[in-house]
Order: structure tokens, then sequence, then C-alpha cells
């Protein structure tokens, strides 16, 4: 070995005896991970740490003052709170729906009649739409001289005429009704994937048994579909919790009333409109809760599953 | 260019067990070196280690005299072929063949040369374009063989590299593969569980157990004289016939009891191997071809019983036990039987009692409790 | 079959008749105008707001892709130390809906000086969107053979070259499902852009066409029109790469 080489090389080398292997290939694993761990304890993980926190405080966004325990107690007074909870709670209603039509749609898609891709692209056309469009779509659709009262006029009902959006009773039925449209593209792609896995045999065999097409659906359809309409389930809970933003945005700004607000939507009149950036913070947090709850029967009923 | 040497290298797991033991190993270079033993005994990672892919937990590892404990895969200058291939999906054949010699930073028409040569002694020019995935078991074997030689490094590395193939591509590949480790004259390291390519393929061959090397040696020494009973069952097939037994003085010369009958050992026996005192218990060896079935009578005759006789068109092997039939375990079963290995024509069948003789210099001897060999001068 | 289809279509018709009616013909319920596409630039600044979309889209994209791919490959086969721990806290994000966290982002977001341009809006988009990608990348990567990363290793690639010559190429399907999912759900966002974009001028087309339905004083077959055009890129994208989008959404469960 030459002089020059060791001087050329010592320190790469002392390097190299340093840092075994192993250690060489954590250290790269590491480093390739923290962007993604920076970002996302950045600007998801912090925020919650400072939404716990701002919960018990009087905060405006530049100036927070402790208030403790009593701003939780006050939250909880507020009826606000209360008749959005009860919203989300009566929006819940729509999940079955929004599950129930795209399985049969799916099992339709499924008996793969002519021309079923077309339907297929078509009935998933929807899901690239944003539901601000879709709100607005929604809107004409229910309003007085919208496509509602049409149909029930063709119908020969020519006196009844509806304004669903118009009246605190019926306006959060339209909401629902509105969700269920907006989770049908999706709900159905899950359903069909689910149903393409499905061993054909399976069927077969079943129907040489003897059984009757309920029968075939009940015993082996819906089972071997338990996991998709799970996945199905927690995806529909969570966009009615936290994706519902832009239809009340656009169809009815919360109202009638508070008739429309959810809990998401109460989040942002609170912080924004308001002000009360504290109570928003804690109005946030239940919300958070409400969707981990929902997480963690997720990861129950796939534990119980395995 | 250069040689390996392992030098008490082990790797441990975690808390468990060594899964290579003190292992001390040296190639030379261009020497064919056969890594060979039951599952899990530690081949590959053995081989891991020394590409680099798996720490080395104690011990020392060296490629052409330097120390690479602790050097990078890509500062070793070897080359691996994997058990499932691992080409590039995204590669054309190539593409694989050139990419180490890319990354090196060779000049495209110097990659394009080589990967040609190498293309040609592997006969694969015709698909130099395709992608891994429109070729056959045989060509993607090729190819990965291919990637290792375009760089011609200091050595090659192979984990099983035919045992994805159909029986007759594995013959084929088996001594093409051979013939381009004698072409290029490259250390090489083949990790195989298959004794064929073990016996046809290497200069050398080192067999393991439970991480601890048992012998290196050449095939036919590890045939003829395996270290121990380990050895001795592992390479062969069927399997060297190990009977435990008894040595008792004769009147002049050393007899082995085996059941209740026995066997003769000449005069001078006890020169060339280190047999224990006399009523010591040891395993006797003996390959079925040395189980010679003949007519005679007189000493060192042994009668026993044909339990079933299997035709395998070239020769046959015929299953012979002594002693009371019924054996209680088959532990028991296997020590009162064993296997002959003869010619195709059988001329007798399941329950004749034949004789059946072993001369004296095919008989190996194991201590029954080491299982370590008899004959002197160890190995 | 038919009546579904007619059903799923409704939004279109709506759209596209609405559209082509002038704000009196759309009052008094028939005839067919041209008018409305004519003033849709004047109401709506729609080219502005289309490049506002792309420009947020595209960024936000580049660094989810640019954080998760190597995030996914490190936690499918570079395992450090807690890797799992943090994969699952990371995974977990992904259940974290923004309105919860929604006060304090945006108030740190706006410390950060961000919500003037498109840069704030971008950085919540690319959190929000790390914790799928790095979810989908993993689960795709520990698809791949180990043996692919350690032949290129033992051909001389340091880690980041096994993930930018090897890892990248092969998870050229998965780079295109993240790329689509997020691509629909940024562009078809609102609450993000509402609020983390101050600049009026700078507004994606999605938010724009919201405050203004929401302000109740723009002619509806002129929100029409621009909603059609909002919705085209989406569903060009969609339609182009829809098996990208069915394989993302079923990760993980239908293998
Ligand atoms: N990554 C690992 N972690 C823990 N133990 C391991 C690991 N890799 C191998 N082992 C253990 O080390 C021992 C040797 O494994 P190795 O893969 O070297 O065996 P092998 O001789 O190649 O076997 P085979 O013929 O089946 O390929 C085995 O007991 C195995 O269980
Ligand atoms: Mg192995």
């Amino acid at each position: 070995m030459s002089v020059v080489t060791i001087n050329g090389t010592t320190p790469i080398h002392r390097r190299g005896r340093r840092l075994s292997l192993r250690r060489r290939r954590q250290v790269a694993g590491f480093l390739f991970a923290l962007p993604a761990i920076a970002l996302v304890v950045g600007f998801i993980g912090v925020p919650i740490g400072q939404a716990v926190y701002y919960s018990f405080t009087e905060w405006n966004g530049l100036t927070s003052t402790w208030i403790g325990a009593s701003a939780w107690t006050q939250a909880f007074h507020n009826s606000n709170l209360w008749t959005a909870l009860q919203n989300n709670a009566l929006l819940l209603l729509a999940v079955p729906f929004a599950l129930g039509l795209p399985l049969l749609i799916a099992m339709l898609l499924h008996q793969r009649v002519v021309g079923w891709r077309i339907f297929r692209s078509i009935y998933f056309l929807p899901t690239a739409i944003s539901w601000v469009v879709l709100g607005l779509v929604a809107e004409r659709f229910f309003a007085y001289h919208g496509t509602l009262n049409s149909l029930i006029h063709a119908v020969g009902l020519t006196h009844v005429s509806t304004n669903m959006l118009g009246y605190e009773s019926t306006a959060l039925s339209a909401l629902g009704i509105t969700f269920v449209f907006t989770m049908i593209g999706t709900n159905t792609m899950l359903f069909l994937t689910g149903l393409a896995t499905l061993d054909p045999s399976l069927e077969e065999a079943a129907r040489i048994d003897g059984a009757g097409r309920w029968r075939i659906f009940r015993s082996i359809t819906l089972p071997h579909l338990s996991r998709f309409i799970q996945l199905a389930f927690v995806m529909t809970v969570i966009a009615l919790f936290s994706a519902l933003f832009s239809l009340i945005f656009v169809m009815t700004g919360g109202g009638p009333g508070y008739a429309t607000t959810t809990m998401e939507f109460l989040i942002y009149q609170t912080g924004f409109d308001q002000g009360a950036f504290g109570t928003a913070a804690l109005y946030g947090l239940i919300l958070f809760v409400l969707t981990a709850i929902v997480g963690v029967v997720q990861l129950r009923l796939i534990g119980s599953e395995e | 260019m250069a040689d390996i040497d392992f030098d008490g290298v082990t790797k441990v797991y975690g808390d468990g067990p060594p899964a290579v033991d003190r292992l001390s190993l040296h190639i030379d270079d261009g020497e064919f070196m056969v890594l060979v033993g039951p599952s899990g005994c530690g081949k590959t990672t053995a081989l891991r280690m020394l590409a680099g892919l798996e720490e080395i937990s104690s011990g020392t590892l060296r490629i052409g005299g330097a120390v690479v404990n602790n050097t990078l895969p890509k500062d070793r200058d070897v080359a691996m072929v994997f058990q499932n291939y691992a080409l590039y999906p995204h590669m054309s054949v190539a593409q694989n063949m050139g990419f180490a010699l890319k990354i090196r930073g060779e000049s495209k028409r110097e990659i394009a040369r080589k990967v040609e040569d190498a293309a040609r002694i592997l006969r694969l020019t015709e698909y130099l374009e395709r992608r891994p995935k429109a070729l056959s078991g045989g060509q993607r074997q090729r190819v990965a063989m291919g990637r290792a030689i375009v760089r011609s490094p200091q050595a090659f590395l192979m984990d099983e590299p035919l045992s994805n193939l159909d029986a007759k591509l594995r013959v084929e590949m088996r001594s093409e593969i051979a013939r381009i480790q004698r072409l290029l004259s490259v250390a090489t390291v083949y990790v195989t569980h298959d004794q064929v390519e073990a016996m046809t393929m290497g200069d050398r061959v080192a067999v393991l157990r439970d991480g601890q090397l048992q012998q290196v040696a050449t095939p036919q020494d590890i045939y003829d004289r395996p270290a121990n009973e380990f050895v001795a069952g592992f390479m062969g097939s069927p399997p060297m016939n190990l009977v435990p037994c008894q040595l008792r003085p004769g009147r002049s010369r050393v007899e082995v009891v085996v059941a209740d009958q026995s066997i003769e050992l000449p005069l001078g026996y006890a020169d060339t191997h280190s047999l224990p005192e006399a009523g010591a218990d040891v395993v006797l060896g003996v390959r079925p071809e040395d189980v010679l079935i003949a007519d005679a009578t007189g000493a060192n005759v042994l009668k026993v019983r044909v339990e079933r006789v299997e035709a395998l068109g070239s020769e046959a092997l015929v299953h012979l036990a002594w002693g009371e039939g019924g054996a209680s375990s088959s532990r028991d079963a296997r020590s009162r039987s064993f296997i002959a290995k003869v010619g195709p024509r059988v001329t007798f069948a399941p329950g004749d009692v034949v004789s059946v003789q072993v001369s004296p210099e095919h008989i190996h001897f194991f201590d029954a409790g080491t299982g370590i060999s008899l004959r002197a001068g160890g190995r | 079959m038919v009546l579904i289809a007619v059903i799923m279509l409704y939004p279109f018709w709506v759209m596209i008749g609405t559209s082509l009616k002038s704000e009196a013909q759309f009052l008094s319920g028939g005839g067919f105008s041209w008018l409305s596409w004519k003033n849709l630039t004047a109401t709506i600044p729609v080219g502005q707001e289309v490049l506002s979309s792309t420009i947020v889209c595209t960024a936000s994209i580049l660094i989810i892709l640019a954080v998760g791919l190597p995030a996914g490959f490190a936690f499918a086969k570079l395992r450090f130390r807690a890797s799992t721990v943090v994969f699952l806290v990371i995974v977990s994000a992904m259940m974290v809906p923004l309105q919860a966290i929604l006060m304090p982002e945006f108030v740190n977001v706006t410390k950060l000086g961000l919500t003037g341009g498109y840069l704030g809006a971008i950085v919540v988009y690319a959190a929000l969107g790390t914790p799928f990608s790095v979810f989908l990348f993993a689960t795709y990567f520990r698809g791949v053979p180990d043996e692919l990363i350690e032949a290129g290793i033992v051909d001389g690639l340091g880690y980041f070259g096994a993930l930018w010559r090897l890892v990248v190429p092969i998870a050229i399907p998965a780079i295109a499902t993240v790329t689509v999912l997020q691509f629909i759900q940024i562009w078809d966002d609102l609450l993000v852009g509402l609020l983390f974009i101050q600049n009026t001028s700078e507004r994606p087309i999605t938010v724009g066409l919201a405050v203004l339905a929401a302000g109740r004083t723009t002619s509806i077959p002129e929100l029409m029109a621009g909603s059609l055009v909002s919705a085209l890129p989406a569903m060009v994208v969609y339609l182009v790469f829809q098996r990208y989008l069915v394989k993302g959404l079923t990760m993980g469960i239908d293998r």
C-alpha cells in the first residue's frame, strides 16, 4: 500500500469501520422515513397536542387565556354542540342506504350483462366530481323549481310542491340523500372488487346443491364480502363525519337555523365565523374522539377475524 | 481475482443459537467450493455474510487478503446469483446484465461489448432485448449467471441457483455452470443441498451442520473418507448404512459383532484405525454398493433376510434385515436393517435368506458417542 | 341498470342542460343559449382558477410522492429501531380528519406565513396525503422480494441508488394509484383551499365555485358552466386511470 492510498482513503475507511452494516441500513431507513415522519408529526401530531391545550383556553388565534376545565363544561352546555351531534347521529341513518344501494348495484354489475363495463364506468363517474359540484347539483334537484318537484308533478301530484332545503324538518334528509348519492360510486367500486375475488365455482357448487338465490347470497356472497363491507362502513362513517363540509357549504350553509350543522361544520363556524378558536379546537377534539372510536372498532373487528 | 478466507466467522440472529458457528474455511483463487448441508444449517447465511448482506457477529472475513467485515457490498466486488434469480423486472436482459457496469460508470460501448461476450458464452444473444418476464426458467437462470459474469468479479456466490429448474434442465445447467466457472476461473462459493451437484461440480466440498463445518475435502474424499457419521449419512444416495455394533477380541484378531453374527477384521487393521478397546460400542458404516450378496459361506459372511427389492432399472436396491422381524421402534428397525445396491437382475424375493459379504477395507467405523471417524489420522 | 345509469348521469345532465340556458331562460324553464358560456370567464376567473388548482395539485402530489416513496421503502425493507411503531403511528394519522385539528393547523400555518400564496395549502395537502401514500407504498414494497433489492446492492447500489433506480421504477403502478387518488381528492377539495389560500386571486376552482355558490348572487347557468369546467380534469384522469383507482381503494384487503 502506498502512502497516497492511505492518505486518500483513511477517513472513509474509518467511517466504514465505525458503522456496522446493519447500523448503516438502519440509519438509511431512518433518514428515508424522516421527511414523512416530520410532515406527519409537524402537521398532524403537533396540532392534536395543541388542540388539547387550547381546548382549555379562550383563544382568538393570537392570544389565549387559560380557563381550565370550565371550557369543557361550558361547551357541553352549549345547545349548538348537541344539535350538531344530534345531526351527525341522525345522518348515521343514511349509512345503511349508502352501503345497501351500492351492494345491490354491485350485484347487478356482477351479472356481467352486455355492456356492463360501460355501465360500470357510468356508475363510477360521479366519484370523480367534487362534492362542491355535486352539492350545487343537489341544490338544483331539491329547489322549488328543481327536478324533484318536476318529477312529483309528472306523476300527477300537481298540487304538491316541496322545498326540502328550505325547511328545518326536511333539510337534513335532503343532505342525507345527497350523501348517499355521493357515496354510491366508491362503495360500489369496493363491493365489485370484492365480488370479483369470489370464486365462481363456490356459487356453482351451491347451485348444484340446490341452494336458491337468496340462500347463495346469504351464505356465500355476504360472508365473503364481510371484509369489504367493513372497510366500506368505516370509510362511509368517516366521510360522514369529515367530508360533508363541501356539501353543507354550498347547499345550506348549515341552516336553516342549525338544522344541517354537523360537527365539522360547527367547528368551521365557531372558529371562523365567531372567532372562538378555543371552543372550535375543543369541538375538533370531540370529532377526533368520534372518528378514533370508529377506527378502534374497525381494528377490533379485523383483529377478531384473525 | 482473489481468495476468500472465513476465519472463525460466526453469525447469531437475535438470541437464538448461532446460524453459522465459528466457520473457518479457505477458498483458493479460482476454486469452486460447494457448501452443502441440510436445510437450515447456515449455508445461505454464510453466503450472505460473504456478500455483505448480513452482519458478521464475530470472526474475520477476508477477500483477497483484505478484511471485509464492515465493507459495503458494493465495495466487495463479488457477484451473487440468487435462488429466485432476482432479475430486475423493468429492464431488458441486456440492461439486467449491464446494470452493475453502468453503476460502476463504464462506457456504453464497453458495457455493450461485455454483455455481448457474456451472452455468447451463455447462448443468450437472441434474447438480449427481452424482458425477464418473457423468458423460460432456464433462460432466466442464465441471465442471472450473465449478470454475475459480465462483472468479472473477485468471486461468484451462488445460492441454490438450480433448485427452481426441472430435473432435465438442472442436469444441463450443472455442467454449464461448472464449464463457465472453469473458463473464467473465479473463486466460487456454490450453495446447494443437492448432493449430486456437490459431488459433480465442486473442486472441494464443505459440509455444514447446524452452522458448524463438518468436513472440507474433494468430493471423492468426502465420499470415501467421511470425517464423521453425519457426513457419511448425508452424502451418497441411498446413504451409507450405519449399524451399531460391538468390538470383541477374537482369537487373534478383532471381531465385530453385528447382531448375533460377527465379522473378523484382518491383522493390521488396527494400524490404520484408532479403534477403541475391545468391548466398546462403535458404529459400523458401509456404502450400499459395498454390500455384496454372495452365495459363499464361511468367514465374514452374514446371514440376512430380504425384506424388499426396489428395481431402479440400471440397478436394484435390496433392503435386508436380520434378527427378529417385528422391531418395536423405527430406530430399532433401522439399526437392524441395511440396503445393498446390486445389479438390476435380482434372483431373490422378499423372505429369502441370503448371505452378504463386506470386505473389511470398505468398512468405516465411527465412535458411537461422538460419531467421529475412527480412521487413523481422522479425516 | 339503465335507470341507475340515468340517475348517476343526472349531475352531468343538470350541468350541461342548465349551462346552455341564459339566466332568463333558466328562470322561465325553456330555451337554449350559449350566453352563460360566453360570460363565464367574466364572472368566474376560470383560467386563473384552473391554473391554481393545477399548481396546488401538482406540487402537493410531488411532495407526497417524494416523501412517501422513501418512507414506504424504509418501513418495508430497511426496518430501523421502532420502525413498526412509527409506521403504525403514521398510518393511524390517516384516520385523523382535518377538521379535528383545523384550528391549531390554521394558526400554525398562518404564523409560518404560508397562507398568502399556494404554499400553505400545498403543505397541508401533502401532510394529509402522506400517511396514505406511506401505507400504500409500504404495502406494495412488502410484495417486492428482498432479493431484488439485495441483487442491486451486490451489483453496487447504495440504499439511495436502490430506491431511485430499482424501487421507484418497479413502483410505477403504485405511484399511479397514489397520484390518481390524490389528484382527485385535492382537485375536489374545498376546506383547505378555502382557508389556507387567503389571496382570492390564487383560489383553486373548487373553492371559487363554492364561494360564489354560497354567495347566492351568481347566475346559476354560469355556475353550472363553471362546475362543468372544474369537473372535467378530474373526470378525464378518472376515466383514463380507473384501474389504479380501484386498486388503491382496496389496497391491503384484496390479497
Ligand atoms: N433473518 C433471520 N433471522 C433469524 N433467524 C434466521 C434468519 N435467517 C436465517 N435464520 C436462521 O438461521 C439458520 C440458518 O439459515 P440459512 O438460511 O442460512 O439456512 P440454509 O442452510 O440456507 O437452509 P436452506 O437449505 O433451507 O436454504 C436457520 O435456523 C434460520 O432459521
Ligand atoms: Mg438457503
